[in-house]
């Protein structure tokens, strides 16, 4: 089983179809928790296994950045279902989701505060410790931020990076949306990025809603994304790009053309 | 506001965004809004998704409707969460009839006592919500009367 290349796609029951007629697909995603470690796969994922695609499951409800220990029941999920999708890694989010008994229900930021490093580090090393393969973080978009950072986003992300020896799952998006939302040089964080380390690369859309953009992945991807995708890839060419839809679907051509482009902008060999 | 107290903090925060919480001491309070109608947007789909005949009956109304009734009360899970909503609305007489059908349907099918998960019914079982009446026999639900319109 290799590693993630060239252009994928995040796998969504609702898109199964049009993910199974991509001919020239080499890897997707899968979020973990929706799948079962013993039991059969849901159907179109396992004719992708059996068609030797590469299956990343990504995590998104460890919280990993929670100040508790990560819970052992859903660190074992994970593990499980990298073992039975025969994944090369799996990837999860320098975030939090739960805190005090109540579910957030999505991703939320860290301080970005030596006491949160210290918190992801070890959360990180008791997932690589039961994990049967490396795992690739990735740093969300964040409405918000906490009063009292220590670090700017680069230095955070590298101490974490650099205490755990994990990869680093890049989002180009998340990356716009918090360069805009805190009017920020989104190529000021790329430059400082151990861009050497990043396993793969998400691309999703998103929108302006109330005055911040939105990383709504319900939404086409727009061309100050694709453009980041250029400069990324102009710095340091990432092995593999990935398509996150989770809504709002589009006729098949249009989602097409989004993997289209992500190949375009990369110089890679298009998959559809 | 430093040293060993992330957990106490973090928990502060998930209260303000999904129970109503007052806003920790520090935070920008449009962006943490902003954030908190996002989560709420997120957990209306989720709930859409386990309910899709809720949210068609309500239609444009979906987003308000949830968000009305979710804003300030922590998630229970999507099936949990549409179960209440759908309740909520029943004794309110403001559930549509394909509201009423998916919660008739539900409640034939599993035992739900509001407070802790649903459990599948080992035993045939008759659901109504809205004139709609389901019928489950060994797992099976059907439909025995739509909802009146």
């Amino acid at each position: 089983m290799t590693g993630p290349h060239g252009v994928g796609i995040g796998w969504r029951p609702e898109i199964a179809g049009f993910v199974a007629d991509l001919p020239r697909l080499r890897f997707v995603e899968v979020v973990a928790e929706t799948v079962a470690p013993a039991g059969p796969l849901p159907a179109g994922l396992a004719e992708l296994r059996g068609r030797g695609i590469t299956v990343v499951p990504h995590g998104v409800k460890l919280s990993l950045g929670g100040a508790e220990p990560v819970d052992p029941a859903r660190l074992a999920h994970l593990a499980g279902v990298a073992a039975r999708v025969d994944a090369p890694l799996v990837s999860e989010h320098i975030a939090f989701v739960r805190a005090g008994g109540l579910e957030a229900g999505h991703l939320l930021p860290l301080p970005r505060s030596r006491e949160a490093v210290a918190a992801v580090v070890a959360n990180v090393r008791r997932a690589q410790a039961e994990l049967p393969v490396p795992i690739a973080l990735e740093p969300i978009a964040a409405l918000f931020d906490w009063p009292d950072d220590e670090l700017d986003e680069a230095a955070f992300l590298t101490e974490i990076l650099d205490a755990t020896g994990a990869l680093l799952l890049l989002d180009v998006a998340n990356v716009h949306a918090n360069a805009r939302n805190r009017g920020a040089d989104p190529l000021a964080l790329l430059d400082r990025l151990p861009l050497d380390r990043v396993a793969y690369v998400h691309v999703a859309g998103g929108a302006d809603q109330g005055g911040f953009y939105h990383d709504t992945h319900t939404d086409p991807v727009p061309a100050e994304v694709l453009d980041l995708v250029g400069e990324l890839c102009a710095r340091h060419r990432p092995p593999a790009l990935l398509l996150e839809r989770d809504g709002h679907y589009p006729p098949a051509a249009e989602l097409r053309g989004e993997l289209d482009a992500l190949a375009a902008a990369a110089g890679f060999p298009v998959v559809t | 506001m430093t040293g060993g107290d992330l957990a106490a903090r973090q928990a502060e925060l998930v209260a303000a965004l999904v129970a109503g919480g007052p806003l920790p001491a520090g935070f920008a309070p449009a962006p943490v809004d902003a954030a908190r109608r996002a989560l709420l947007r997120k957990r209306g789909g989720d709930v859409a998704r386990h309910w899709p005949l809720l949210a068609a009956g309500l239609g444009a109304a979906w987003p308000a409707t949830f968000g009305g009734w979710a804003a300030g009360r922590p998630t229970n899970g999507s099936l949990r969460d549409g179960w209440d909503l759908a309740r909520e609305l029943r004794d309110r007489g403001t559930l549509p009839a394909l509201g009423a059908e998916e919660l008739a349907a539900r409640e034939a099918a599993a035992r739900y006592d509001g407070h802790r998960p649903p459990r599948p019914r080992r035993l045939p079982a008759v659901g109504r919500a809205g004139g709609a009446v389901a019928v489950q026999l060994a797992g099976r639900v059907r439909l025995l009367r739509p909802a009146s319109r």
